[in-house]
């Protein structure tokens, strides 16, 4: 909100400067958003003269060579040269003198100008600092006396602080609050106006200008009271309300308006002012709106009402949506004569809620919404009226209305200074916590001497209802005494060594680790997705079941279930900027249906693409499935799951945007954890726009799946008597998968060799399809490593049991040996 | 014989030096001197000569072999520079560029957020993770938020349909309706409802906020939270723990202060500004870079410890925020699309 220096100046005696005051709205908790300084700055040097003579410039058409008179004082008359159209003798201009500084920094010299002597200048309101009308010199009242300074002839300006207030402090919401707190850093006394009606009607009772008031709704409106006035006279309010109105942003319209934003302005307080004229009945219906009731508010906009929201009515309609904004139809015009004056305290939470559903916020809705102080309600109405008396004149007639408890305000704190120094943690003195306090109005009332030291009872105004607890006096103190004053310490605590890293943040790291290890470029990408990019990539139930209720924008709708998405996005930017991408990689959250519930779970997922259009001198051999194979291997391995023990499943169709064919899955969410990786589907990427062949794996785990803490692991011993090797080709059908068969001959392995030794491992290290081989056929080579732990094999036994494995595993007829 | 011998060795000199394959050179010293070679052959026909010219001839012959073992060692010799030299190819351009992709990099926002991890580790605090998705209790009730409060509003706040089921998202009552977190001190409330104290944790992790995106705003960012819960935390720990957290991130010049403000789960609140010397772009002397406080008894209250015995700071900031601030990044987008011109930057 914004707050005007000179108006706090009416309740306080402000010798700060604006950078002080600036500061100290600042650490009494209130952000300065901006600061406007209008009127001049206070300028040395510059001083009113008169142009008395102006001739043209040898050297420059369009220069003047003007003499001007700045009074004895300061030298008399002297030439300047001059710019400005409007140099004419006979002007009073203010003069900047040599020496002068000018806002921007701007020192003013003698000098000379195209070769004529200039001693100072003639000066523009821009160039003093007042306003961007650069179009010529600023003229001066001609009754201005010369040599005067020009902060005398122009007094005036102000400086306008727009400032954040906290939601805890309606109280601020106002010139008075904010002077409060001023004076509580400056350690000054508020002086505030002495309000002279104090609730007594000096005229005979008028009910014919109201004659009744009823709430309907106490709950909403806890109190509500009413003033008539007869006799006023509508016009321009007086020249220092309308001049403060305009430094906070305010237009003025005319006197009875002006006052109630004055008095909002200055007390937190919002009024409302009817002319009584237009009120139906002349009686005030303070209801419930009925469903599909209309009001036209001053904004020009009709309002559909319903029956949760508050109106303040006549016998025939709604004229005002209460704490909120008027209708046209009672407002002050010019032809008014009678009025009656609103204060009120409304339920926070209605106003929240009926300004919410309308979309329609007021400075009136503001305050009410943050809380007004109910017991400074009636205060209000009374200064407004001294102001109306004051400035359209008009007699307070009866009946007064007042509806609703004014209950009094009661509320104390009791604490000891010993509990403030705790929470602090540093020393400060019983005296300085006490006069910090009191600084707020917080004056102690009672004091007590306990056997752990002295405890204090602090009564609360009733404008700061968030007080309720020591602890807020603490804050209270300190913001008093000065954050700034906390002194430095160094950071110690004792020692809080249980527990290791979150397991998910490890797992991250050690992914992101490895896989920038292996020269991938991490990104981050938005979790929210797009409808249309789950329905085509994943599938139309995980578009239904990872929408939000409200998204922002059509393309961040839905939650990510994979990360390749966003990894697909980040490589296609890099392409279509030119830029070579590679290797990418993403940890983060993915979000995953079992059994119909969603699940949070971690991922981590990586890309590689080979585009032909990134050339390189030397080729390099094009990345395939077994290279990505190898990536998912260590990944999963980082999470605790050995892919090598998991069946891999190819995948069928286009499943989660994979190509059939090139890719294989492994591990089901059920199990809490899944891995999916290969060739990512062509077409599919080439209609994103993505150039060349993309590979990629992805991996998501439970959180709880997450291995909590990890194990050391234990040594097995090794033999180092020699193994024995031999190689064996099997030719099988070509849809059969190499594990099954290596799994096979592991199998038949167990059982035929001899005592003591073992098939200690078997690695396929050839696939061959072709030529010499039947159709559908292909061959598959392995080696095989025979040991014993505690002695070298003779070729014999290894032999016999070779053979008998070659006779054994070719048994069933699903394979045979190549030979 | 000794003629004999001569012819040998001619021939071997001249046929030798041609070799250019190991298994040449194999097959030409059977020729001499393998079971059936020449040489062997004339060794073996020693029988016949007469004994006196045995040892005359023999000597011959032993010469001969040596002549012969020698040229056959430098044909080997050269067979084997040969072989090297064609394994090596020609020589390199040293000049040439490795067709290698450079060093991978860590995204801008994960070294600013290890790095905070590593300082505040160092103070003893432990990294806990919590859930994107929270519900209402954890996001805003056991923050002391009030019901009607504008942060809960659903212009503010993605919300998700009555009707969505987080299976590992724990709600704290049935009607709570799920949301994504704006903020990451629902993990102060979940850490503490599951631990006891003294607790000590920073929880960074992603946000939401359904705003506008622009050069400062984005649909969702980071938040880097710390908690210390212990008897006798004070506002003056709470002040040398971020002045040792932005010495440590930004030099020992850097200063911090305290303005005091408002947010419901502390009490006091400050925001804090911080002031360093040799930032880029900034043109300010102070600045705003998170909100902290003491825990607001009510909050502990909530969480079923008692407030007269414990005590607790809390301290938030965005982390693009302090990305932004250290690496004079002026657009949070860039966060986002991972060009790579820009991650490359940060290595």
């Amino acid at each position: 909100m914004k707050i005007s220096r000179n108006w706090i100046k009416q309740y306080l005696q402000v010798y700060a400067s604006a950078d002080e005051l600036k500061r100290a709205i600042t650490f009494l908790g209130f952000e300065v958003e901006g600061v406007v300084n209008t009127g001049l700055p206070a300028l040395e040097l510059v001083v009113v003269g008169e142009i008395k003579s102006r001739d043209k410039h040898p050297n420059a058409d369009k220069l003047s060579l003007c003499t001007v008179d700045v009074g004895p004082a300061h030298g008399g008359v002297r030439t300047i040269v001059c710019g400005a159209s409007n140099c004419d003798a006979g002007n009073r201009v203010p003069v900047a003198l040599p020496g002068a500084v000018l806002p921007g920094d701007f020192k003013i010299k003698q000098s000379k100008i195209r070769g004529q002597q200039s001693d100072g200048m003639l000066c523009a309101a821009q160039e003093l600092g007042l306003s961007a009308d650069n179009a010529g010199l600023l003229l001066l009242d001609p009754a201005t006396p010369i040599g005067t300074s020009i902060n005398t002839a122009l007094p005036g300006g102000d400086t306008v602080f727009d400032i954040e207030i906290t939601p805890n402090r309606p109280d601020a919401l106002c010139h008075l609050g904010v002077a409060r707190e001023l004076a509580a850093w400056l350690r000054e006394d508020i002086r505030f106006p002495e309000i002279k009606f104090r609730g007594e009607a000096s005229g005979a009772p008028r009910p014919d200008i109201l004659g009744e008031v009823s709430v309907e709704a106490p709950e909403d409106c806890p109190l509500y009271t009413a003033f008539s006035i007869t006799g006023v006279k509508v016009g321009p309010s007086p020249a220092w309300m309308q001049e403060r109105l305009k430094a906070v942003g305010l237009r003025p319209i005319n006197n009875l308006v002006d006052i109630g934003n004055y008095v909002m302005l200055e007390l937190g307080q919002p009024l409302h002012v009817f002319d009584a004229k237009k009120i139906a009945g002349r009686k005030i219906v303070v209801r419930r709106a009925v469903d599909g009731e209309k009001l036209t508010t001053l904004d020009g906009k009709e309002r559909a009402l319903n029956s949760r929201m508050l109106v303040i009515a006549d016998e025939a309609q709604p004229l005002v949506i209460a704490g909120i904004m008027g209708g046209a139809s009672a407002e002050v015009d010019a032809t008014t004569t009678d009025i009656v004056i609103e204060a009120a305290y409304f339920r926070p939470q209605s106003i929240r809620w009926t300004a919410k559903r309308l979309g329609l916020s007021s400075d009136s809705a503001y305050r009410f919404e943050r809380g007004v102080d109910p017991h400074s309600t009636l205060e209000a109405a009374y200064r407004a009226i001294d102001l109306i008396l004051e400035s359209a004149g008009g007699t307070v007639v009866g009946p007064a209305f007042k509806v609703g408890r004014d209950r009094p305000w009661q509320r104390e704190i009791t604490f000891t200074p010993e509990y403030i120094r705790a929470r602090l943690g540093f020393h400060i003195s019983d005296e300085d916590i006490r006069s910090s306090l009191e600084a707020l109005n917080l004056g102690i009332t009672s004091e007590k001497i306990k056997s752990n030291g002295v405890e204090w009872t602090v009564k609360v105004p009733s404008y700061r209802s968030d007080l309720d607890r020591p602890i807020d006096l603490v804050e209270e103190v300190l913001r008093i005494y000065g954050t700034e004053r906390v002194p430095p310490a160094f950071c110690s605590g004792p020692a809080l060594v249980d527990g290791d890293d979150d397991p998910i943040v490890r797992f991250n790291r050690k992914v992101t680790d490895y896989l920038v290890g292996q020269r991938f470029h991490e990104v981050v990408n938005y979790t929210l997705r797009s409808h249309k990019e789950l329905a085509t990539w994943v599938s139309q139930s995980a578009a239904e079941e990872l929408a939000l209720a409200n998204p922002f924008v059509d393309d961040q709708s839905h939650l990510r279930p994979t990360l390749v998405l966003g990894l697909l996005e980040s490589l296609k930017l890099n392409q279509s900027r030119g830029v070579p991408a590679a290797q990418l990689c993403e940890t983060g959250r993915v979000f995953m249906e079992i059994n119909g519930t969603v699940q949070e779970c971690v991922g981590a997922a990586f890309l590689l693409c080979h585009n032909p259009k990134d050339r390189t001198w030397l080729a390099r051999p094009e990345p395939d499935f077994y290279s990505v194979k190898r990536q998912v291997e260590i990944i999963a391995g980082e999470a605790g799951i050995d892919l090598a023990g998991q069946e891999l499943v190819p995948v069928r169709g286009a499943y989660w945007g994979w190509q059939e064919g090139q890719s294989a899955a492994a591990g089901e969410m059920k199990q809490g954890w899944t891995v999916r990786f290969g060739l990512l589907n062509l077409a599919m990427v080439r209609s994103l726009g993505v150039e060349g062949k993309v590979w990629g794996g992805m991996f998501a785990i439970l959180p709880g799946k997450l291995a909590a803490a990890t194990t050391h692991p234990r040594y097995q011993p090794f033999t180092l008597f020699p193994a024995a090797l031999r190689d064996v080709a099997l030719v099988v059908e070509t849809a059969r998968h190499a594990e099954q068969v290596r799994l096979a001959l592991l199998k038949t392995a167990r059982g035929i060799t001899g005592p003591g030794f073992a098939l200690e491992a078997v690695e396929v290290f050839d696939v061959y399809q072709g030529k010499g081989l039947p159709e559908g056929k292909k061959s598959l080579a392995f080696s095989l490593s025979f040991r014993a732990p505690d002695r070298t094999l003779t070729d014999d036994e290894v032999n016999t049991a070779f053979a008998k494995l070659l006779r054994d595993i070719a048994v069933d007829g699903s394979m045979s040996v190549r030979t | 014989m000794q003629d004999t011998l001569s012819a040998i060795l001619a021939k071997a000199s001249s046929e030798l030096v041609n070799l250019k394959t190991r298994a040449d050179f194999e097959a030409a010293k059977a020729r001499y001197v393998g079971p059936n070679g020449e040489l062997t052959a004339l060794m073996k026909q020693m029988g016949a000569v007469p004994k006196e010219q045995r040892p005359a001839m023999g000597k011959l012959i032993n010469e001969t072999k040596a002549q012969l073992q020698v040229q056959l060692d430098s044909a080997l010799a050269r067979i084997g520079d040969r072989e090297i030299a064609a394994q090596l190819g020609p020589a390199v351009d040293p000049t040439l560029p490795s067709p290698d992709a450079g060093r991978g990099t860590y995204h801008p926002l994960t070294l600013v957020r290890e790095e905070m991890c590593r300082i505040l580790r160092k103070a003893g605090f432990t990294v806990i993770e919590g859930p994107e998705v929270e519900t209402e209790y954890y996001c805003f009730d056991a923050l002391n938020t009030p019901p009607d409060h504008p942060a809960r509003d659903a212009q503010d706040t993605f919300y998700f349909p009555e009707k969505a089921r987080f299976g590992n998202v724990t709600k704290k009552t049935p009607e709570e309706k799920y949301l994504l977190r704006t903020h990451t001190s629902s993990v102060q409330i979940r850490t503490m409802l599951k631990g006891s104290p003294p607790i000590r944790i920073v929880s960074p992790g992603r946000v939401y906020r359904r705003d506008t995106s622009d050069a400062t705003h984005s649909a969702n960012f980071h938040q880097i939270e710390c908690l210390y819960v212990d008897k006798n935390v004070t506002v003056r720990d709470l002040k040398a723990l971020l002045d040792y957290i932005f010495a440590s991130l930004f030099g020992k010049d850097t200063k911090t202060r305290f303005r005091p403000h408002y947010f419901g789960y502390t009490e006091p609140s400050f925001e804090v500004d911080l002031s360093a010397q040799h930032l880029p772009k900034v043109n300010k002397e102070w600045i705003e870079i998170g909100g902290c406080g003491m825990v607001d008894p009510a909050v502990f209250e909530g969480v079923g410890y008692d407030p007269e015995i414990w005590t607790g700071y809390a301290f938030g900031m965005g982390l693009e925020r302090l990305a932004m601030l250290m690496y004079g990044i002026d657009d949070i987008r860039y966060f986002y699309q991972n060009d790579l011109r820009f991650l490359k930057q940060f290595a």
